[in-house]
């Protein structure tokens, strides 16, 4: 370990055993001991475990200072390695050498009670986190007028906005003051205002006092903000580790994945009524493509079989730009022109597709999801795989000026010379 | 601020240590300050509860006492169950509570990390809170029924320190199954309300074993309870509580293997109780 390291992490590996098959490992008492029973009578019915690697083999080492960003997709082993990491879970293989004082900030408002005042729950969250209470008493007034709740300081928090309950835990965690400090996506809440008056301090707090920062975020515009160094994860192996722009490009362009479209033939779940077989991006042609040019048309065609005939599905689809987040989300039921509301949906294949507001939608990575429901009832399926593509963009006038522009989407609006007298 | 190396690997096994305990002492207080304000919070009589419960159990539990044994002084057999009942309560509660409280607090420690040991404990401070408010009670009785102190009384803390050892022992042998099994949430009441039959809460030590044969004495006597029950009663009323010394050393040995045991059961699965929670 050199002498700036300040955590060292060595082949770290963790696994989890998932049933599969056989007998259910059962939950009660009462089951495992009937479980037992049959096991006797059947040997060949042993619960099937499968063995399920969250992480494999990670290394890395961060330095004293180093903000460091943690990339990777759903199910790329962020979330673990924090665990493993702020010692709530142990890893299966590997190990780590931190040097100083850790904390972690998984969810904001740990252990928030809603009968407690905001005062009492300063206090109580403040030692959850491991402060001592002097240093909560020294910090009291510091972090009540960061969360700007003074009013309601003695309030219950039950009956605070969710607005308020977010600022308040923010400000205690704002104000630990570790060596270390691990952050899961807990900034996705908020409004845009207490967002960046908390990267402000965090970004504050690590230039200034030298310390330590793990980061977890899937906005690329706050991670390149924030990291100057980034660890790229995925299916639960180390891809990299560099600077966070070129950790970035790397995510972005992670090649084999970006192929516009995406199959799922796997076997159903016994029960299942609906399962998505395919999510395909189309151009203009109706060809499979993987980037469109906004000067053509652009189509997500989405194919599922329904397993149970009955009437009420919905199926959703959701585009997300991987830099500015969630663009929309559609729903086959939301322009009803052809009484899907009511109909009942046959057995077999069924195929959809949507045309993409293409005079709206910028330059960039898009992902995909697809999910299927019955509203307000039941979640039927979510597709297992994000589908990604690419929108290019030579026709608008951004592009032609070639200067960047802000915002998530890029609607070409008109200007007009209005005669008004008022200034 | 300490700048100690930590190693984190799939072998570290933590053990009880008193510097947990001290490093957060602070956690400690506020849990068992937030089940204590909690508990009462929007209860009319709110803290009067910690007093009304048990006394009912007293009152009852007093009157078929004194109809059973023919007891003449009736405030005498009324301290004598009370001082039994409150301390069985005490724990009841602590076997009950800290048997759940892993469970209950398990949103806490699969977010941030912390000795998990400090959970129970702080269960324990809310419960002997809970006992001394209940204490009143017995004080009051004693002064009606007119009993004198002895030097003995300076042993009572010992015996209520008993009393936790046992509900703590227990209650974190059970805290451990019950992150897998949640079938004890349910066994836990039915040991409490068989229990305080076998145990000398309503009557004496000496009226049970004189109703059973004599091999079955020390099978009686394996009962933890029995010694913490006894050993009050000496510390409250004098000498003639003690039944035979031997009997109550096996009973308090059992407190202390029961303790040994529920640490050591816990310990074992402690690091690994977020994966199964």
């Amino acid at each position: 370990m050199s002498k700036d390291t300040v955590i060292k992490v060595e082949n770290l590996s963790k696994q989890y055993l998932l049933n599969k098959g056989g007998l259910p490992k059962s939950d009660t008492l009462f089951g495992s001991f009937l479980n037992g029973l049959r096991n006797v009578k059947n040997i060949t019915s042993k619960p099937q475990t499968e063995e399920f690697w969250a992480l494999k083999d990670i290394s890395f080492e961060v330095e004293q200072g180093d903000r460091v960003g943690i990339i990777g997709r759903n199910g790329a082993g962020k979330s673990t390695l924090l665990k493993i990491l702020s010692r709530i879970t142990p890893p299966t293989k590997g190990k780590i050498e931190y040097t100083g004082r850790m904390a972690s900030l998984l969810e904001v408002g740990t252990g928030f009670h809603g009968d407690l005042s905001g005062r009492e729950n300063i206090y109580l969250n403040g030692s959850i986190l491991g402060m001592h209470k002097h240093e909560i008493d020294r910090k009291f007034d510091e972090i009540v007028a960061f969360s700007e709740i003074e009013k309601f300081i003695d309030t219950p928090v039950k009956r605070y906005s969710s607005g308020m309950y977010v600022r308040l835990a923010f400000a205690v965690a704002a104000h630990l003051e570790p060596d270390i400090l691990i952050v899961d996506e807990v900034l996705a809440v908020g409004d845009a205002a207490f967002q960046d008056k908390c990267l402000g301090k965090m970004n504050e707090v690590s230039t200034k006092e030298g310390r330590t920062i793990l980061f977890v975020s899937h906005q690329m515009a706050v991670l390149s903000a924030l990291c100057n160094k980034s660890v790229l994860l995925e299916k639960g192996q180390f891809v990299g580790m560099g600077p966070t722009d070129s950790i970035i490009n790397t995510y972005l362009h992670r090649g084999e994945k970006n192929t516009g479209q995406n199959y799922d033939d796997s076997a159903p779940v016994k029960g299942a009524k609906l399962k998505i077989r395919s999510v395909r991006v189309l151009n203009h042609v109706q060809t499979t493509v993987s980037e469109i040019n906004n000067a053509y048309k652009g189509f997500i065609e989405i194919g599922f079989e329904v397993l149970e005939k009955s009437r009420g599905y919905d199926v959703s689809l959701e585009l997300k730009h991987l830099q500015y987040g969630t663009i929309f989300t559609t729903c086959l039921k939301d322009k009803d022109t052809e009484g899907n509301d009511n109909k009942v949906w046959e057995k077999g294949l069924h195929k959809y597709s949507i045309e993409l507001p293409m005079d709206l939608l910028r330059e960039g990575e898009y992902i995909i999801s697809a999910a299927a429901t019955i509203p307000k009832v039941e979640v039927l399926d979510v597709f297992n795989y994000d589908t990604l593509f690419s929108i290019l963009d030579s026709t608008s006038p951004v592009a032609k000026t070639t200067e960047g522009r802000n915002g998530a989407i890029l609607p070409v609006i008109e200007w007009k010379k209005t005669d008004s007298v008022i200034i | 601020m300490n700048k100690d190396k930590i190693i984190i690997d799939p072998n570290l096994s933590s053990f009880f240590s008193w510097n947990d305990i001290i490093r957060y002492k602070s956690l400690l207080n506020n849990l068992a300050k937030r089940d204590f304000l909690v508990r009462y919070k929007q209860a009319f009589a709110g803290i009067m509860w910690a007093l009304i419960k048990p006394l009912m159990s007293i009152l009852v539990f007093g009157y078929i006492s004194t109809k059973i044994s023919n007891s003449e002084n009736t405030a005498t057999n009324f301290v004598y169950v009370a001082s039994a009942m409150l301390l069985w309560q005490l724990f009841s509660n602590v076997f009950n509570d800290v048997s759940n409280s892993i469970i209950s607090n398990s949103n806490l420690f699969s977010k941030v990390y912390f000795p998990k040991i400090i959970i129970p404990l702080s269960t324990i401070l809310v419960c002997l809170v809970d006992f001394f408010i209940s204490l009143i009670i017995l004080v009051v009785l004693f002064v009606i029924s007119g009993q004198s102190l002895h030097w003995q009384i300076i042993l009572a803390p010992l015996f209520i320190l008993l009393t936790v050892i046992n509900g703590l022992g227990l209650g974190l042998y059970f805290a451990t199954i019950n992150v897998k099994y949640r079938d004890v949430k349910f066994i836990v009441p039915v040991i409490l309300q068989f229990g305080m039959y076998i145990t000398p809460v309503i009557f004496n030590t000496n009226y049970y074993l004189d109703r059973m044969p004599s091999w079955l004495h020390w099978l009686f006597c394996l009962n933890p309870m029995v010694g913490a029950i006894d050993g009050f009663k000496y510390a409250l009323f004098g000498s003639d509580s003690i039944y035979n010394i031997y009997y109550f050393s096996l009973s308090v040995c059992v407190s202390f293997l029961f303790l040994f045991i529920g640490i050591k059961y816990f310990y074992k699965f402690e690091r690994n109780f977020v994966d199964y929670i």
